[in-house]
């Protein structure tokens, strides 16, 4: 039906740009909860901030297909921003280099493994994104030494665990509920089962 | 987006929205690099007065909106003045250690969180959705699938908070406890997103069935183009860094030019 069988298809762009929106709802509510969890200091609220990366690992995970895990994050953060922000027009240029460096991370492994330790990369890459901004915006390397290095410790500790190993699980879950079956190609087993 | 707020339309409502995006990110790297705080005070003071006269919006709202950004302000601003490095030493308790270097520094980056947030805000409270994105398509040719696409999505979000309603009424009635951490985020997140998927799916065939994921022409519900308001928005953002600037350098506020 269409010519243009490359790249991604009506039907995957809006499964990625709907579950995307659900996860801006969450970056949305996000925002207060970081900001409460930052008064407490020593950086704590970094272990928290990895939340903002998962819409790209589950798009990856539940999609599988090139681009997605980029625009997932674009549009999860511009529907953080059309709902008012509280960083504004920053979330939405954040969100374009995070979901670059996860989809870099994916592109790197080819899009074929979708295992806990690829999306931890992934999200540790969507954490370096996010890191090239803040060097630019706060002057992050201006931190004393110590407390620079307990901020990137909990940065990246707490990405992998809430858009690593947390996404894996969502997704896992997702999985068997059956809606990723519609656009599986079918499987060896559903064959077998047609065999029997 | 707020669609439950009244207000007052003005001039910036009529802007196109596509150059509204692009002169807002232009400015957005125009702030991430300014380091002499003068400047960066002035700016964010103009875009303030932008943002209470400019947006239509009635004060109390304005006020409300507006609360969490300086919270952001200050959070941003005293991690800094706290911990960041510094030579001239102002008070050192504990492992805080404020010196005047960071102090500035600190004041700085929370007028630099202020201008961003309030870049963002008079784009969103300026703007609407719908005609933010059929102007991506019109000026800057962004593919009707991905804009449709986007248009749908924000359509289902009433729709998935009902869910959200739904879902909290059925584990209540069935006695789920109403606490834990992730497994709660769990119990919510899996059947709303499982639903969604699954409603996305038949809405992507019903919009391949009517020809929306197309490469060829199209017409449009709404026509957006450029008028007068738009020369008057480039002109006045212009005016703007440049008087910030001119007497951020000539007129400073505090003696320090430069605080990296």
């Amino acid at each position: 039906m269409e010519t243009t069988t490359k790249g991604l298809k009506l039907a995957d762009i809006l499964t990625t740009i709907v579950i995307a929106i659900v996860f801006g709802v969450i970056y949305k509510l996000w925002g207060p909860l970081y900001s409460a969890v930052g008064v407490l200091g020593f950086h704590l609220d970094q272990l928290i901030y990895g939340m903002w990366f998962i819409a790209s690992s589950l798009a990856y995970l539940l999609i599988r297909k090139p681009g997605v895990a980029l625009l997932a994050e674009i549009a999860a953060s511009s529907g953080e921003l059309v709902m008012g922000s509280q960083w504004g027009l920053e979330v939405l240029i954040y969100g374009v280099v995070q979901g670059l460096f996860a989809e870099i991370v994916f592109a790197v492994f080819r899009y074929r493994r979708f295992d806990t330790f690829v999306v931890s990369l992934g999200a540790v890459g969507a954490t370096v994104g996010s890191l090239i901004m803040d060097f630019y915006k706060g002057y992050i390397e201006a931190l004393a030494p110590w407390n620079m290095a307990l901020f990137l410790l909990a940065r990246f500790i707490g990405a992998v665990l809430i858009s690593g190993v947390f996404a894996v699980s969502l997704a896992k879950a997702i999985e068997k509920t059956g809606v990723t079956q519609m656009w599986r190609p079918a499987s060896k087993d559903d064959y077998d089962a047609l065999n029997r | 987006m707020k669609w439950e707020v009244r207000c007052r339309e003005t001039w910036l409502h009529e802007t196109n929205p596509s150059l509204k995006l692009i002169v807002l990110v232009v400015l957005f790297f125009a702030v991430l690099f300014i380091h002499n705080p003068n400047v960066l005070i002035n700016v964010s003071l103009a875009l303030f007065v932008l943002f209470c006269f400019g947006t239509g919006y009635p004060a109390n709202v304005l006020f409300w909106l507006f609360l969490p950004f300086f919270l952001v302000f200050v959070s941003t601003a005293s991690s800094m003045m706290m911990f960041g490095e510094g030579t001239t030493t102002w008070v050192r308790w504990g492992l805080i250690h404020i010196t005047a270097e960071s102090f500035w520094r600190g004041v700085h980056i929370g007028f630099r969180a202020l201008a961003l947030g309030l870049l963002g805000l008079i784009f969103s409270l300026t703007t609407r959705p719908v005609h933010l994105f059929y102007s991506l398509m019109q000026q800057l040719k962004l593919k009707p699938k991905y804009a449709y696409s986007f248009l749908a999505a924000v359509r289902l979000l009433p729709i998935m908070l009902e869910e959200f309603q739904t879902i909290r009424y059925a584990l209540k009635v069935r006695g789920v406890p109403n606490k834990g951490g992730l497994s709660k985020v769990k119990r919510y997140a899996i059947p709303l997103l499982s639903q969604s998927i699954r409603r996305a799916q038949r809405i992507a065939v019903a919009m391949e069935a009517k020809r929306f994921s197309g490469s060829g022409r199209r017409t449009f519900y709404y026509e957006i183009g450029f008028g007068k308001y738009d020369v008057l928005f480039v002109a006045l953002f212009a005016a703007l860094m440049f008087v910030a600037y001119y007497a951020g350098v000539h007129y400073p506020y505090i003696s320090i030019s430069d605080v990296r």
